[in-house]
């Protein structure tokens, strides 16, 4: 037993961080106690895997333009819920909510979005109902 | 006299052709998509909860202490950065237990299981021998021979490599993987995983998973394209953000 243990565990221990929780994504980097409401401008949304991204500028006074990014699900999950790459195009004025970053970095994760045409998308984040609303 | 030995031609007839009946019997055709099915009260398709792995004791602390670091570190808004966060695919078996459909392509010497994250695949080879360690490489997947047994099929799998794990569990390169693949119903299909690793084990640990047909759903392509997230200096999940130039 000692054989393959101490062989194993130089390999081991230098994955061991990266693959202890393989099976484990976590969404544990955003908060789940409250949420932000943000209107802004859609700079891009991006159809991508693992994640898909919206890049949103948000006016925040007078001149004053702040960026964020903001996470989605897988885009399989996306298509398998009914979304689509075109729901969202560069220039639509949209209004998401949000689980922000707990590093306080302007990003987070997209709980909720409402479209031009009146639509509110809902992505498939799992568990979603353990992200507190907050107004 | 002539009439008897009619008889028992006749009836050494029958016998003959239900053996070859039996012998030829087609599998059942597993062919298509399929998702993760968990099961509801009542339904005798629902499959028997997972048991924790048996694991030696001093295995065991170490496993349990590594899951409430995780734990732990969730909590802390700190998740540990895990293989997703390095575009690692799962491998076998934890490509079983999902997250996404499955798809299975069935042919008569061959049986390939893809699981759309990651876009997994593996290779079930029919009525070839299984190879020895020395005669394979380890990687994610390993080396699968199946047989049929009647309308299940059994897979034995070897060759994963040591930190390709299943829950946390550590394994030997001893590790034998034995699935058994059955339809409980017409559409309801189950894989009942039974993992044998003496060194690591009190005794033989099985897992079963459940998965429902996907009659139309085609699968999706999944390429791991623009991993924003990435694990810092310390090995924690961080989100890369895209603010404009």
């Amino acid at each position: 037993m000692g054989g393959w243990l101490s062989r194993g565990t130089l390999t081991a221990l230098a994955l061991l961080v990266a693959s202890s929780a393989m099976a484990h994504h976590s969404f544990a980097i955003f908060d789940h106690t409250q949420t932000y409401t943000l209107k802004g401008t859609v700079l891009s949304f991006q159809w991508t895997n693992p994640h898909g991204y919206l890049e949103l500028d948000v006016e925040d006074g007078p001149g004053d333009v702040e960026h964020f990014t903001l996470e989605l699900t897988s885009i399989n999950m996306l298509r398998r819920a009914g979304w689509k790459s075109s729901d969202v195009k560069t220039g639509d004025q949209v209004t998401a909510i949000v689980a922000p970053l707990l590093n306080g970095d302007p990003g987070g994760l997209l709980l909720e979005l409402k479209v031009p045409d009146g639509r509110t998308l809902t992505p498939p984040v799992p568990a979603i109902g353990t992200f507190k609303r907050t107004p | 006299m002539t009439h008897r030995l009619a008889l028992v031609t006749t009836a050494a007839l029958t016998f003959a052709c239900a053996l070859v009946q039996a012998q030829t019997q087609s599998p059942p055709d597993l062919s298509g998509s399929w998702e993760r099915y968990r099961g509801t009260t009542g339904d005798p398709a629902t499959p028997p909860p997972e048991a924790a792995p048996p694991l030696k004791a001093a295995l065991l602390a170490e496993w349990q202490a590594r899951r409430d670091a995780e734990r732990a570190a969730d909590a802390r808004g700190e998740p540990i950065a895990s293989g997703y966060v390095h575009c690692l695919p799962d491998g076998v078996p934890s490509m079983m237990s999902g997250p996404f459909p499955l798809e299975i392509v069935q042919g008569r010497t061959q049986i390939n299981i893809a699981q759309e994250a990651y876009s997994q695949v593996r290779r079930i080879y029919l009525g070839k021998p299984q190879l020895t360690l020395d005669d394979i490489e380890l990687g994610f997947y390993g080396r699968s021979a199946g047989v049929w047994d009647g309308g299940t099929l059994v897979v034995d799998t070897i060759g994963i490599k040591d930190y390709v794990r299943f829950r946390d569990v550590p394994h030997t390169p001893d590790r034998r993987i034995t699935e058994r693949l059955r339809l409980v119903t017409p559409d309801v299909l189950w894989d009942e995983i039974t993992i044998e690793d003496p060194a690591v084990l009190e005794k033989p640990w099985t897992v079963t998973f459940a998965y429902k047909r996907m009659p139309d759903y085609e699968i999706i392509e999944y390429v791991c394209e623009d991993n924003r997230e990435y694990a810092d200096e310390n090995g924690v999940t961080r989100l890369r953000l895209g603010a404009p130039e």
